[in-house]
């Protein structure tokens, strides 16, 4: 049936939506349902009120998540991210304690990370040839030097003044703020990834860069946009964290970056680059924070949901390997 | 056009996902559904568990009840670690677990799956939407756990801290491993025992900036000073090995060089003590070491003859911390005290069964655990695994 562009042009609305329940992000959003109705048979605790509650924590790394997906869609990675944050959160609480206003140490945070996106993006920019993971290593490391010095030998730096933080972690009914944010950026996100030539340019450089690049696409800029914005959300995930945990200190954002690669690997988004949709990574990011809420809510081991995650993130890795392996012994067949 | 769709159609099911999966909204708040909760956790945990708290609780719980003049049975204790695989937390928790559970009490132990505030404040918001009646903690940042911790009380949940304590703002009270004095008063007799009443002696220290180690130094010094026990008892030195253990090596060989009639060294740092314990045994010196030391560490040197350097040192006993406070959260939670200093409360099962509260010089309270523990040549062999 299937051409080899995998597209079915004669197909009847009702295979359409057949199609769509059975993409890899309808299986997801399946799954979302399911993992919310388990935790919700296992813990009485599991309501909306405090799902909510414990989510901003977790938001902030969704924030990360956003941009990684389109830099895995790029074909590249960046480690650098929790560093980022890191530095990010040290400058927001020394900026507040030096009795900068609190609308400035919005903009200084941002700015901040949005600098360390702009160094990343700068170097690959101009050596095009290295790779993204090396150098965002040494950047990560960077980073966390440059935090560590400003953090001093007691290695932990706390807002005195929280009233600016207190504010930004205040809510509407049950909703925090930062939850309207990240549906907002979200969805900017997924209309930008599939409405726009800067999304389509996105999945033809993940594809094959060089081909872009000879198709006219600007490469280099897209990429040193792309990691830019990395670190632009960087700096707003590390003012939603320290509106959490009132400073900041040499183990903030420890594994952030991760986290974020981890969800949107599993909602479908290849680290190969040119494949897989924004939608599918925001909403295995939220079925990973519902399952994590969930599960410490029954207060079950914190490293045996680790195992649990690791375990899923390879089940997703691997599913669509198998079932693309088995696609093919049919066509044999046939 | 179809991509359009699909996405609309997707954020909607998300949202719907959240409404629908995440259960009923009209349900009371985190911490209405306290009673409601207790079946659902005792199914959890097994029946069997359950009961033999119940029956081996009873006679414990008698006596302890009697005198704090609250029940506390049924009601829910979380205790949250530095973090998993820490040998000292997990000892703590320990003692912590046998006390609540002698009360009648639930417990939960949490240990967060990194050593970071980050992880913890994830842990204190799960315990929140539980409806625990009291989290105890320890800090892993002074400073970070406010807005969680804050959020806890906001809620009704009594919050203390054991180990190592969090900000004033936020807890009512923290269970105190080291108090000063009492860290003074041992190590200044354990000197006095060791030198046989008289003599030189020297303190091998840390940096000469670390507060802790000047603390203690400086209340030995004034014990010295306010007791004519002490008066033939001569400090000649105090040495600053740095925290490292090379430097602090030379300055034991420096202080055996300069004082040759020295008799005992007193290290109240276990970076130091362990150094000078290896130069003292290593050159079979008469002079005897005493301190403030890990007994993994020391478990060599620790013994009463000469081929040992250190006839006995101390440290806390991180069970006595651990039960500590879980009598100051069941002291918190049946309301015998609210963490204001000058209150007291009774710990049945423990040496020192009368604690009181007071100012902990940091806007806040605690409540100093006694004096600190001996390691000698009896228990060091238990210890030696623990930490």
């Amino acid at each position: 049936m299937a051409g080899k562009s995998g597209r079915t042009i004669e197909a009847t609305p009702q295979d359409v939506w057949k199609k769509r329940i059975f993409s890899w992000e309808g299986m997801l959003v399946v799954l979302f349902l399911f993992i919310n109705i388990f935790c919700r048979c296992l813990s009485p605790n599991y309501t909306v009120t405090n799902v909510l509650r414990e989510m901003p924590k977790y938001l902030s790394e969704i924030f990360l998540l956003l941009p990684m997906a389109y830099i895995l869609m790029l074909g590249e990675i960046d480690i650098s991210v929790g560093s980022t944050v890191c530095l990010a959160a040290t400058v927001a609480c020394m900026a507040t304690n030096a009795g900068v206003p609190f609308v400035g140490v919005i903009f200084i945070t941002i700015l901040t990370g949005t600098v360390c996106g702009m160094v990343n993006g700068f170097i690959l920019l101009k050596f095009p040839e290295l790779p993204s993971m090396i150098v965002t290593l040494g950047t990560q490391i960077v980073f966390r030097g440059i935090a560590e010095i400003m953090l001093g030998s007691g290695g932990s730096v706390s807002v005195t003044n929280t009233a600016g933080f207190r504010a930004l972690s205040g809510e509407i009914g049950p909703f925090p703020y930062v939850f309207f944010l990240v549906l907002i950026c979200g969805a900017v996100f997924v209309v930008l990834s599939i409405k726009t030539t800067f999304g389509r340019s996105l999945y033809a450089i993940g594809s094959n860069s060089r081909t872009s690049f000879y198709s006219g696409i600007k490469v280099g800029k897209i990429r040193f946009l792309v990691f830019t914005l990395m670190g632009t959300f960087a700096g707003l995930a590390a003012l939603f964290l320290t509106s959490e945990l009132y400073g900041a200190n040499t183990t903030t954002g420890n594994g952030f970056e991760m986290d974020a690669i981890a969800m949107a690997v599993f909602g479908g988004i290849s680290t190969a680059g040119g494949k897989g949709k924004m939608v599918g990574g925001l909403i295995s990011a939220f079925i990973i924070v519902c399952l994590r809420i969930g599960l410490g809510q029954i207060n079950m081991n914190p490293q045996v949901v680790l195992i649990i995650l690791g375990a899923l993130l390879i089940c997703a890795v691997l599913i669509p390997n198998i079932s693309a392996s088995l696609g093919l012994k049919k066509k044999k067949v046939k | 056009m179809r991509k359009k769709v699909l996405s609309v159609l997707l954020c909607a099911a998300m949202a719907t996902g959240m409404m629908a999966g995440c259960g009923d909204s009209s349900e009371p708040a985190s911490n209405g559904g306290t009673t409601d909760d207790a079946n659902a956790n005792n199914d959890a945990s097994g029946g069997s568990d359950d009961a033999d708290d119940a029956s081996g609780g009873s006679d414990d719980a008698s006596g302890g009840s009697d005198a704090s003049g609250g029940d506390v049975s049924g009601k829910k204790f979380a205790l949250v670690t530095k973090s998993a695989g820490n040998p000292y937390n997990e000892k703590e928790a320990e003692g912590f677990e046998d006390v609540i559970k002698s009360l009648g009490g639930e417990c939960i132990i949490k240990h967060p799956v990194a050593a970071t505030a980050d992880a913890q404040v994830s842990e204190i918001q799960s315990l929140i939407s539980q409806g625990v009646d009291s989290i105890c903690v320890a800090a892993n940042d002074e400073n970070a756990l406010q807005a969680a911790l804050e959020d806890a009380m906001a809620a009704g949940i009594k919050v203390s801290c054991l180990d190592s304590k969090t900000n004033a703002a936020s807890r009512m009270t923290f269970a105190n491993q080291a108090g000063t004095t009492e860290i003074g008063q041992a190590l200044m007799d354990a000197v006095y025992d060791i030198a046989g009443g008289e003599g030189e002696w020297a303190i091998l220290s840390a940096t000469s900036q670390a507060t802790n180690q000047n603390a203690w130094i400086e209340a030995m010094k004034s014990i010295m000073e306010s007791d004519s026990k002490y008066a033939n008892l001569n400090l000649v030195e105090v040495a600053y090995g740095d925290d490292e253990p090379q430097k602090s090596t030379d300055q034991t060989q420096a202080l055996l060089s300069k004082y040759p009639d020295l008799k005992v060294i007193c290290a109240p740092t276990t970076v130091g003590i362990a150094a000078a314990a290896k130069v003292l045994q290593d050159q079979s010196s008469s002079v005897k070491l005493t301190g403030l030391g890990l007994p993994s560490e020391m478990a060599a040197y620790i013994g009463d003859d000469d081929a040992h350097s250190c006839p006995y040192m101390f440290l806390w006993n991180p069970i006595d911390v651990g039960r500590l406070g879980a009598y100051i959260s069941a002291a918190l939670v049946d309301g015998t005290i609210t963490g204001a200093a000058g209150e007291t409360f009774t710990a049945a099962g423990m040496d020192n069964s009368e604690y009181t509260i007071v100012d902990a010089g940091d806007g806040g309270t605690e409540v100093i655990l006694g004096a600190p523990f001996k390691f000698d040549p009896s228990n060091i062999g238990d210890w030696k695994d623990v930490y």
